[in-house]
């Protein structure tokens, strides 16, 4: 007879999907460093950028997503992540202040590519839309914790704390960017 | 206490110890079951949960005399879409619309709109009608269509009343912050519909 092992919980459907899109932001380090970058941005720059970033964001990942989904081919997409925790870690890090819509155009390109990563992956998700909701939910927690960690700007040493964490985001973007070129293994 | 109230109540405590009865921990011959089956069956997965919480959230930052009115309309639509699906149960509803509410109903969210009353009403109705419909298809020959078709309605009518409670106590602290905070959610709902009507336009096409 062949023997399999028993599960109480076989991890299929709705739950599985929701959880695996949830962690795919999560364990995904170089998704992960970019939202919070975004967050801390948003955090640096204040109102009303510290807002409408986070609204913006996902709805401009869903046009992304929206690529991905359907099999369009988008070039360079692990780059231009790598890329993007390379630009917001630098932006943190230099407190650079452009006009909000030059700082929402910059984030919105970025979250294309974010959003077309998580899209490439959401047919073969045990629940797609229960994936989608995981995936978006995670990403808005990760600004959610930018943003919280961008509230010590308010004091000068955390400004500093801040400025740091953005230059240690820059640091991973390069290592990702150094990896996706295929130069560090 | 008086004599014959003492009586009354001793009598009618041995005549209830001498007429036992098994104790069951769940009520089976009540034969409820496909009320909460009705009550589950919409909680059992996000197709229904997600487009409801935001028409919850959209309600409770319309004007509070129109946001009233959804919370009327809601479940007795939801009722009639059911009540289709027994009616006409090999009707084609097309899964973009289900997509395009959530879309809508987001972005409306996002945008804090405070939608006019037939918007608004229109809105709701269709959620639930298309809701109702396929909520009422999970009904088989066995199911006591009564009290599923109540059970969807109940928990239609509670969800959105309690959450849109819910966001209007939120709100009341009057933070500006809280009021963004509701928009956010509805970016992410509106951001989850686009992605589906991405992934549906790819299944609807020919491989």
């Amino acid at each position: 007879m062949p023997l399999a092992p028993a599960f109480a919980h076989t991890g299929t459907g709705t739950s599985a999907g929701l959880l695996s899109g949830f962690m795919h932001p999560i364990t995904g380090v170089d998704h992960l460093v970019a939202m919070v970058a975004v967050g801390l941005w948003g955090a640096q720059l204040g109102n009303p950028a510290i807002w409408i970033l986070p609204i913006a964001f996902p709805l401009v990942m869903a046009i992304g997503g929206l690529f991905g989904v359907s099999g369009f081919d988008l070039p360079f997409t692990e780059i231009m992540i790598a890329i993007s925790g390379i630009a917001l870690g630098l932006a943190v890090a230099m407190n650079i202040r452009p006009p909000l819509w030059a700082a929402a155009l910059l984030v919105g390109v970025f979250a294309v590519f974010h959003g077309y990563a998580h899209g490439r992956e959401l047919p073969e998700a045990a629940d797609p839309l229960a994936f989608g909701v995981g995936f978006v939910i995670a990403t808005g927690l990760l600004h959610l914790c930018g943003i919280l960690i961008g509230v010590l700007t308010r004091w000068p040493v955390g400004a500093q704390l801040v400025r740091a964490s953005g230059a240690a985001i820059g640091a991973i973007g390069g290592y990702f960017l150094l990896s996706a070129m295929g130069l560090v293994t | 206490m008086k004599k014959e109230t003492l009586i009354r109540a001793i009598a009618a405590a041995l005549a209830l110890v001498s007429v036992p009865a098994s104790a069951d921990a769940h009520l089976i011959n009540t034969t409820l079951g496909d009320f909460y089956g009705g009550v589950l069956y919409p909680l059992s997965g996000p197709e229904d949960v997600v487009p409801w919480f935001a028409l919850a959230i959209l309600a409770s930052i319309q004007y509070p005399r129109n946001a009233r009115w959804l919370l009327f309309v809601f479940p007795v639509a939801l009722v009639g879409g059911a009540l289709l699906s027994v009616v006409a149960p090999a009707l084609f509803i097309s899964p973009a619309w289900n997509l395009a509410v959530i879309v809508v109903t987001g972005l409306a969210v996002a945008a804090a709109a405070k939608l006019p009353f037939p918007v608004l009403l229109g809105l709701g109705t269709l959620i639930a009608l298309l809701h109702g419909y396929h909520n009422g298809q999970a009904m088989t020959q066995d199911t006591d269509r009564l009290l599923f078709i109540c059970g969807v309605a109940a928990v239609g009518y509670v969800f959105v009343t309690l959450f849109t409670a819910l966001a209007i106590s939120f709100r009341q602290g009057g933070r500006e912050w809280r009021l963004i905070a509701l928009r956010a959610s509805g970016s992410w709902v509106a951001a989850v519909g686009v992605i589906m009507i991405g992934l549906q336009l790819r299944t609807a096409a020919p491989m």
